[in-house]
């Protein structure tokens, strides 16, 4: 896929400032990149404002974050992305032990707690799309009616049903690899004779082994029995194409987005770095939309400009005043006005809430910043009796998902089972942490050495339950004059704590987890430090929970003004001509990662702002 | 499928039996002729890619960006020219055969055709090597330096080696050329005999988009009269392109102008001249390079152990990768993927040699001395 050359340079501030453009989108991550891509379609004006420099998608861009992440010591989420101290984000390693009450500004996201969360998202262009892991699993039919049918958290003003087209858009523009017949579970339907537009990846042979472990096994939670098994995760990376998707006519796979041909239709080689980027770009990301979006003309694509401010007038936005500098290294901007008819904000859950706030705008119902949800993760580790291959695969093919839902919800949160191909990796920093314990600890070197490593990292396996956080009005985005960034914009303040029924689950999750352990036979080698920053108790166990970036809730999704902020079509209450696109418009998380449904609402909102304008 | 010996003997007896098409009378013989000059064209497509891996693994890590990429796309292209042609073969019942001795070429190859000739090496990317690429991609008139016009000459020939004698066969003066014979003998096979007769190949024996996928080209099943030509026009154009422009019609450069970039420093854009590309400029750092020996072969070893084991490692490792592709080429296209992580593994070998520097201060490469096979399947 052809990035068209100078896209990004295709306008100017000052001319971008000069034009009223038919829709203004804030954010080229997924969010944008679809909505913009379906306005183009129509031929409307688009102007696409994007806070990081946007270099990314030329070769050279792009190599530079591998570059950067092979070189770098801590191999976390952010580790290929630059520090843009003009367009900051937070990063895992930023995380600390919060004292209780003085908040941690050591980050980028300033943190009230209790819980100290290392969530991340990422602000260059493509979004969290960059460092994203690609599982798009959809949500149960039943995630759409928590408080009708167990009593907890909200229901959706939507069901099921009514996203089904949408998902369906949302995996082809994904390109997902995945069987319908795998995916049949929960209540989970598919239309007659739908086919994924690419087939399933296979399952690794950690995920097969796991499987044979746990054969015949069956788990009773609240009366209700459920049997386990491995099932694989739909995908969004390049497999083998459908030749049945679209009633026999295929798929063609979107290959590595460049600006100089030199690419090629890339699919998964199986690197095992798909977080925090993959190499070959067989991972989508949303940088295959906007290359799509920008060639069709219509669109344009201002870098480097940070949205300030979202003004009214007479209770429709007017303008957005925007900040746009010159250099990541200096602080100097200048300000401008971006007039367009209809705007978009999707710059993610906690930016859009931030850019609310810090506008200032009227909210009928309060609740623009509440309800911030993000899926705890509960690890588990431990060694297999035999070498299993781990290492060998793309981070995650399959899981446990039997778990997802049931009867149970009325008392505990549900949780999703990853198997991670990459050893222990997210939990001790394995296989580099091995090698310096072999080395500095057991004085291993030579033949012994390479042996001994081999030997433990193969028989690594980590579980990482993804477990459901519901709404929570005091888990909440604010902002505070006290802390801004380089550019003066303010920076988001959380306050955030994980909840007892998501504790339930975490606590049930480890349960479950010590008896898949058992029916493999490994051993269990998980220990959860108190001095850890995401160290929680419940009932007198400790855990630690980590953040999953499935940011959501901020600006939730609802049937009025007064319970919500925006309507089905991701539109603004309070405002005609704004809409909130993204993570936040989420009511639930359920136990789905959240961009496959974030990218379905997006179809419909685009539908919705088309109407608009005609 | 098993590998029947009985068929080999087949194969190499049409070999034998091969003489200019205008004094072929049957459709047998023309049918054998066809199935010989598309194994012909699986061993050039194929004799390109050593040179190209030599060039593109001998720049250093971490530089050299666009050459690395530029090179690396084409490789890939070959590999897809490589699998259409055995597609080709299999779809009017052949029998494709990378293992057969003298498949891969004993670098340097030269081209004997007097004072135009040029050999290729197996050598490290460098402007002479640069100009050997655009040699071997040369298009038919226009190009954009006049002095490479027709300078190859039966480039297929000389590579051949292992296809028997080339001194009483038709000569081509491109690769282009080349494939209009073959398309020209097709489509009159196909008059003479209809699909029934031309097209005998089991269609489970084309490997198909399933196994392969690139941005610059799509793998097909050859099928068809329809499908064997557009296979044909997907190889040249993306080789030394057919047309008179720079891009065809679905915007993608053929491999002489991506190596004209490289010479000129320049990426081309769409509707530029064929001698003017107009794009952005890339850097080509020549001393960026390891300095690994010319057509270095097992020999250059003999007093150095462990590049010989290295390098004897690599070819068998090469060699297997050959055995694979014809496997899949005969019936078992699933194997592809376990050619993947194959891929990897002798990438990593031919890496380790061209680090390794030489007591003459060169560096070490794959001599790319592939045995005949050995035993059975």
């Amino acid at each position: 896929m052809l990035f068209p050359q100078g896209a990004t340079k295709k306008t100017t501030f000052k001319a971008a400032c000069e034009t009223v453009h038919d829709v203004v989108i804030v954010g080229g991550g997924v969010a944008g990149a679809i909505i913009a891509d379906e306005l183009a379609k129509a031929h409307k004006s688009v102007l696409i404002l994007e806070a990081g420099p946007a270099e990314d998608m030329t070769l050279a861009g792009y190599e530079s974050y591998l570059r950067r992440f092979y070189g770098a010591t801590s191999k976390d989420n952010q580790a290929p992305y630059p520090v843009n101290p003009n367009a900051p984000m937070p990063r895992g390693p930023e995380a600390r032990k919060i004292t209780p009450g003085q908040p941690a500004t050591g980050g980028y996201i300033v943190q009230n707690g209790p819980f100290a969360s290392d969530t991340t998202y990422t602000r260059v262009l493509g979004g969290t799309t960059m460092h994203w892991e690609a599982k798009v699993l959809r949500m149960l039919p039943e995630d759409f009616h928590m408080r009708s049918q167990f009593g907890q958290g909200v229901d959706w003003p939507l069901n099921y049903e009514d996203l089904e087209p949408y998902y369906e858009l949302a995996e082809a523009e994904i390109g997902v690899s995945a069987d319908v017949e795998d995916q049949q579970y929960l209540g989970l339907k598919f239309r007659k004779g739908y086919e994924f537009p690419m087939q399933g990846l296979p399952l690794s042979y950690l995920d097969r082994q796991v499987d044979r472990g746990i054969e015949n096994t069956a788990v009773t939670v609240a009366g209700e029995t459920h049997s386990l098994r491995v099932r694989p995760f739909p995908q969004g990376r390049n497999g083998i194409p459908n030749p049945r998707y679209a009633g026999g006519q295929g798929f063609k796979p979107v290959g590595a987005v460049n600006t100089a041909q030199v690419e090629i239709g890339e699919r998964c080689q199986g690197n095992n770095n798909c977080v925090p980027l993959c190499p070959v770009q067989a991972k989508y990301h949303a940088g295959k939309t906007l290359a799509k979006a920008l060639k069709r003309g219509g669109v344009r694509l201002l870098p480097q400009a940070v949205a300030a401010k979202v003004q009214l007038r007479d209770g429709r936005v007017s303008h957005i005043a925007v900040k746009h500098y010159a250099d990541p290294a200096s602080p100097a901007f200048e300000e401008g006005n971006i007039r367009a008819k209809v705007f978009v904000l999707c710059a993610n859950a906690i930016e859009n809430a931030r850019l609310m706030l810090q506008s200032d705008l009227p909210s009928t119902s309060g609740l623009v910043g509440r309800n911030l949800m993000d899926h705890a993760y509960l690890l588990s580790w431990g060694l297999m009796p035999e070498r299993c291959g781990t290492m060998r695969g793309t981070n995650c093919t399959g899981g446990i998902v039997d778990l997802r839902g049931g009867t149970f919800r009325r008392q505990q949160a549900a949780f999703s089972v990853d198997i991670h191909n990459d050893g222990w990796g997210w939990a001790t920093g394995a296989p580099y942490s091995d090698l310096t314990l072999l080395v500095d600890d057991e004085n291993e070197f030579g033949c012994d050495l390479r042996r001994k490593l081999a030997e433990r990292v193969t028989r690594q396996l980590l579980l990482a339950a993804m477990v459901d956080v519901l709404p929570s009005e005091s888990n909440r985005i604010t902002v505070d004059p006290r802390y801004t960034d380089a550019l003066g914009n303010l920076r988001p303040v959380m306050s955030y704590n994980v909840p007892e029924y998501t504790l339930r689950g975490v606590a049930y999750a480890r349960e479950f987890s010590r008896l898949v352990f058992q029916r493999l036979g490994a051993a269990d080698h998980t220990a959860y430090d108190p001095e850890d920053y995401g160290y929680v108790t419940y009932e007198g166990e400790g855990y630690i929970v980590r953040g999953g970036n499935h940011l959501a809730g901020t600006h939730m999704m609802g049937t009025s003004p007064r319970n919500s902020v925006v309507n089905t079509e991701q539109r603004s209450w309070d405002h005609d001509n704004l809409y909130l696109a993204g993570g936040g418009s989420l009511p639930t998380i359920a136990t789905a990662n959240v961009t496959l449904t974030i990218a379905a609402l997006c179809y419909k909102t685009a539908s919705a702002i088309l109407r608009d304008l005609s | 499928m098993k590998w029947d010996k009985q068929q080999a003997v087949d194969v190499d007896t049409n070999r034998a039996g091969v003489a200019m098409t205008e004094t072929m009378g049957t459709s047998e013989e023309k049918l054998r002729y066809l199935r010989t000059q598309l194994h012909r064209a699986m061993q050039l497509e194929h004799a390109t890619i050593p040179p190209y891996l030599m060039a593109l693994y001998s720049l250093k890590p971490g530089s050299n960006l666009d050459a690395q990429n530029i090179l690396r796309v084409i490789v890939v292209e070959e590999m897809l020219h490589l699998t259409l042609a055995a597609n080709l073969l299999n779809a009017v019942g052949g029998l494709p055969d990378l293992t057969v001795d003298g498949f891969v070429p004993r670098y340097p190859a030269p081209l004997p055709d007097g004072e135009t000739a040029f050999t290729v090496n197996l050598a490290p990317f460098s402007p002479d090597t640069l100009e050997t690429f655009l040699k071997i991609e040369s298009p038919v008139p226009p190009a954009p330096d006049a002095a490479l016009r027709g300078t190859r000459r039966v480039l297929y020939g000389a590579l051949s080696s292992g296809l028997g004698s080339t001194t009483d066969e038709k000569r081509f003066a491109t690769i282009g050329e080349f494939y209009r014979d073959i398309e020209a003998t097709l489509n009159q096979l196909y008059e003479d005999m209809g699909p029934d007769r031309l097209f005998t190949g089991a269609v489970d024996r084309q490997v198909t988009s399933n196994y392969y996928y690139s941005g610059g080209g799509e793998l097909f099943p050859v099928t068809d009269i329809a499908s064997a030509n557009r296979a044909i026009q997907l190889i040249v154009q993306q080789g030394e392109g057919y047309t008179e422009s720079v891009h065809d019609a679905e915007g993608e450069i053929a491999h002489y102008y991506r190596f004209y970039q490289l010479k000129v420093g320049r990426y081309y854009q769409r509707n530029d001249p064929p001698d003017g590309p107009s794009g952005p400029p890339l850097d080509v750092d020549w001393e960026a390079v390891f300095p690994v020996g010319k057509n270095l072969s097992m020999d250059d070893y003999r007093h150095l152990p462990e590049v010989r084991h290295a390098a004897a490692a690599f070819n068998e490792s090469y060699g297997s990768f050959l055995r694979l592709l014809t496997d899949a080429f005969n019936g078992r296209p699933q194997i592809l993927s376990e050619a993947v992580p194959m891929m990897f593994r002798f990438r990593d070998k031919f890496l380790q040699l061209v680090h390794y520097p030489l007591p003459d201060g060169r560096h070490a490469a794959p001599t790319f001395e592939i045995g005949p096979r050995r035993c059975g399947p």
